[in-house]
């Protein structure tokens, strides 16, 4: 079974109502970045949904993040929903395997998210733009790359990655500062997804 | 005799992740159509009764209940929350967070429930009519529920529950979020479900509103029912005097020299005040 | 800022009356078909299909406003780069010092921008002729668990309210001398704080939300009834037959050799 209990859907009444909650996060997330001038940062709802409440959530969380933000201030995000479903999806193994209790497991979860998010970026980048992220700054490498000889699909992923590295770094360390924020008491009602599947499912949530 | 709504025969229960019993040794029944007023100071398992009558624990929260909780005839253990909505109801302190959050109009909010039940379209229409005239918010009907206030809102959420046609309702402490205004209003409607034959167990710690509004009364202190009666009774008893007080009339009275019984609710004060001074 | 995340706009077009399954499905096929044709003048003909469908919608000031907004400055980023570092340039058209501009990357940008113009204005046109809430009842008419129609309506309740509150934290944090400005490390220091509070609220009231939709008999397995019925036609149907099937064809299409 392994991973795979990880993903067996069993959401109870609380893990829904966290789901739109993640997502206001994600939002006051992104507007509180932008207004002090910090890169994205509009997935740590998504990632603290899946630390919390598993890759269910944690996926959900972060599709809906950004075709609701296609439906209002940024029409183009919805083109990178599989990209939040992912990141949120990592998140929820990662708090499955508790990595986020650990210092190696938190390397561990960056390293994966950073990875997730920057590999199914670039192909969309490169579909989408032709190349560049649509960031000013890692678009400038993307050209000085590719005009040194570079293959377009490397500087492109690079650039992509420039931007996901200090960002993901914050979101990574916001959110698990914010898990440990909450009591623990709080944290124990959403355990029910990380019960083994020998254990008899208990009340619907604790 | 008709059968008791609501049983409480030996409860115990302790949350999973305490060793502690947050309550020990409740007894006690509520007949159908009674108001009781339960208090206590904080940590007396006041709120946890209430999780308990609705089977919020150990549903909801794990742990272990020792005894049984009967409201309307079935035992806490075998039925689901979800699935008694419709015969008993609570509502809570906090009026935010008891807005489902997902409806863009108060009608709409009202109708969350009866609609979660299947109730056909036409009935749901006539219970949310019923019930936000029972609360009074009908010209509230089309406002977005984030924009009313406190205690416009716990109406709201009352009549939320009311929508369901509960015979049983709990509340904890469901004023003490409001201001004067809303307190009253709520009581209001309280009042008027009572005299409508509404069982109602009401967690509260204004002991003047409690003693003008409940017949009976339960305080609680430390996990355990200290006393179980007429205001005028619980509010004499030394127990209770020490370890929850007196309403402001009774402390009055008892500082004005005038010999006990003390009066607990305003006319019974007048009373006593007058027999003092002739 | 209430109701600010919908960019839904009164109408009573034939594209609002239209079922939001119907839209859906032309905001994707038209996206996607703008994706799949070989040269930018099927793009360019795509998304006059487009503004002018915006147009009978009355719609067509703000949809061109707002995509402009939102294209324009990525389209000159892209020319920016593929003008520059396409490889394959070849035909120099001009140079800034010893930046070098040539014909091929600028048409191929030109092609991009294209593609991205179809792609805001079928996101525009179908959000300012949706009403979110209609999406979610549509969903669930079609069998989407109320669970998870209850996500989507809370999501857009919650969020405008979430960004209020950030605001007025924001506010309350700049009287005390929050530094928006500064290095980057300390901006970052300066977030936590910001987002704490906010959160950890939230978060905190999710679990007397829970318990007060179990208690109003949220989860049940009822058969639900409809709060109204979407006007659905079987010409309707067959048109969004018809367009999800386009993009398929267009594949087929290029892979027969459609240059």
């Amino acid at each position: 079974m392994g991973v795979l209990n990880a993903f067996k859907f069993r959401m109870n009444t609380l893990a829904i109502v966290l789901i739109p909650v993640c997502i206001a996060i994600d939002w006051a997330g992104h507007a509180l970045a932008q207004a002090l001038h910090l890169f994205f940062l509009d997935s740590i709802g998504t990632v603290l949904g899946g630390l919390l409440a598993g890759p269910w959530v944690g996926g959900l969380a972060g599709l809906l993040t950004n075709i609701l933000s296609s439906g209002s201030t940024d029409p183009i995000a919805w083109s990178y929903c599989g990209v939040a479903f992912a990141i949120g999806v990592v998140a929820g193994i990662g708090g499955y395997y508790g990595w986020h209790k650990t210092w190696p497991g938190r390397i561990i979860l960056y390293v994966l998210i950073v990875l997730a998010a920057s590999i199914i970026s670039t192909p969309i980048n490169i579909g989408l733009y032709g190349g560049g992220s649509g960031v000013a700054y890692g678009d400038a490498m993307y050209a000085a790359l590719v005009k040194s000889g570079w293959p377009t699909w490397l500087a492109a992923y690079l650039d992509e990655a420039s931007a996901d590295i200090p960002d993901k770094f914050i979101t990574v360390v916001v959110a698990t500062a914010i898990y440990f924020g909450l009591p623990n008491r709080y944290r124990a009602l959403f355990s029910v997804w990380r019960r083994s599947p020998g254990e008899p499912e208990p009340a619907p949530a604790r | 005799m008709t059968e008791p709504a609501l049983i409480f025969d030996k409860v115990g229960y302790a949350y999973e992740e305490s060793p502690r019993e947050a309550v020990s040794d409740i007894s006690f029944s509520v007949d159908p159509g009674e108001w009781v007023g339960v208090t206590g100071p904080t940590n007396a398992g006041k709120s946890t009764l209430c999780l308990l009558a609705i089977g919020l624990a150990p549903h909801f929260f794990a742990g272990t209940l020792r005894g049984t909780v009967t409201a309307l005839g079935k035992d806490s253990r075998s039925i689901k929350v979800i699935e008694r909505s419709t015969d008993v109801g609570l509502l809570f302190q906090n009026p935010f967070t008891q807005i489902s959050g997902a409806r863009e109009r108060v009608d709409d909010e009202v109708a969350f429930g009866p609609e979660c039940h299947g109730v056909a379209r036409a009935e749901v229409v006539e219970r949310v009519d019923e019930a936000m005239r029972l609360v009074g918010i009908s010209e509230l009907a089309a406002r977005n529920p984030l924009d009313l206030s406190g205690g416009q809102l716990q109406r709201l959420a009352l009549a939320g529950l009311l929508a369901m046609r509960p015979r049983v309702l709990l509340l904890d402490e469901p004023t003490s979020q409001l201001d004067p205004a809303g307190t009253a209003a709520i009581f209001e409607v309280l009042a008027n479900l009572h005299s409508m034959g509404t069982t109602i167990v009401m967690v509260e710690h204004r002991l003047e509103a409690l003693c003008e509004l409940c017949p009976r009364i339960i305080a609680m202190a430390a996990g355990r029912i200290i006393a179980d009666g007429a205001p005028a009774d619980v509010f004499n008893d030394d127990a209770v005097i020490s370890k929850v007080g007196q309403p402001v009339f009774a402390r009055l009275a008892r500082e004005a020299g005038v010999t006990g019984p003390w009066p607990v609710q305003f006319q019974g004060a007048v009373s006593a005040f007058e027999r003092a001074r002739a | 800022m209430r109701g600010g995340l919908s960019l839904y706009v009164e109408g009573n077009s034939l594209l609002h009356r239209a079922h939001p399954f119907t839209k859906g499905v032309l905001m994707l096929s038209a996206v996607a078909l703008a994706f799949i044709v070989p040269s930018a003048l099927w793009v360019a003909g795509i998304l006059v299909v487009l503004l002018i469908l915006g147009t009978v919608a009355g719609l067509s000031r703000r949809l061109v406003t707002g995509a402009v907004a939102v294209v324009v400055p990525l389209s000159l980023l892209i020319f920016a780069v593929q003008g520059f570092a396409n490889p394959a340039n070849r035909t120099v058209v001009f140079a800034l010092g010893p930046i070098v501009y040539y014909k091929e990357g600028l048409a191929f940008a030109g092609f991009v921008v294209l593609r991205i113009a179809c792609l805001v204005v079928a996101t525009f046109l179908f959000s300012f002729t949706t009403r979110p809430a209609d999406i979610s009842e549509a969903l669930m008419q079609s069998g989407l668990s109320p669970s998870m129609g209850y996500v989507l309506q809370s999501a857009l309740q919650i969020i405008p309210q979430t960004l209020d509150m950030a605001v007025r934290i924001q506010d309350a944090q700049r009287s005390r001398g929050l530094e928006t400005e500064g290095p980057l490390h300390r901006r970052a220091r300066a977030y936590l704080p910001l987002m704490l509070p906010l959160v950890l609220s939230s978060l905190l009231a999710t679990q007397e939300r829970a318990m007060a939709l179990e208690v109003r008999g949220f989860g049940l397995s009822v058969k639900r009834q409809s709060r109204y019925v979407f006007a659905d036609s079987t010409p309707q149907r067959v048109t969004r037959w018809l367009m999800a099937l386009a993009p398929p064809a267009a594949v087929v299409a290029r892979v027969a050799g459609w240059q």
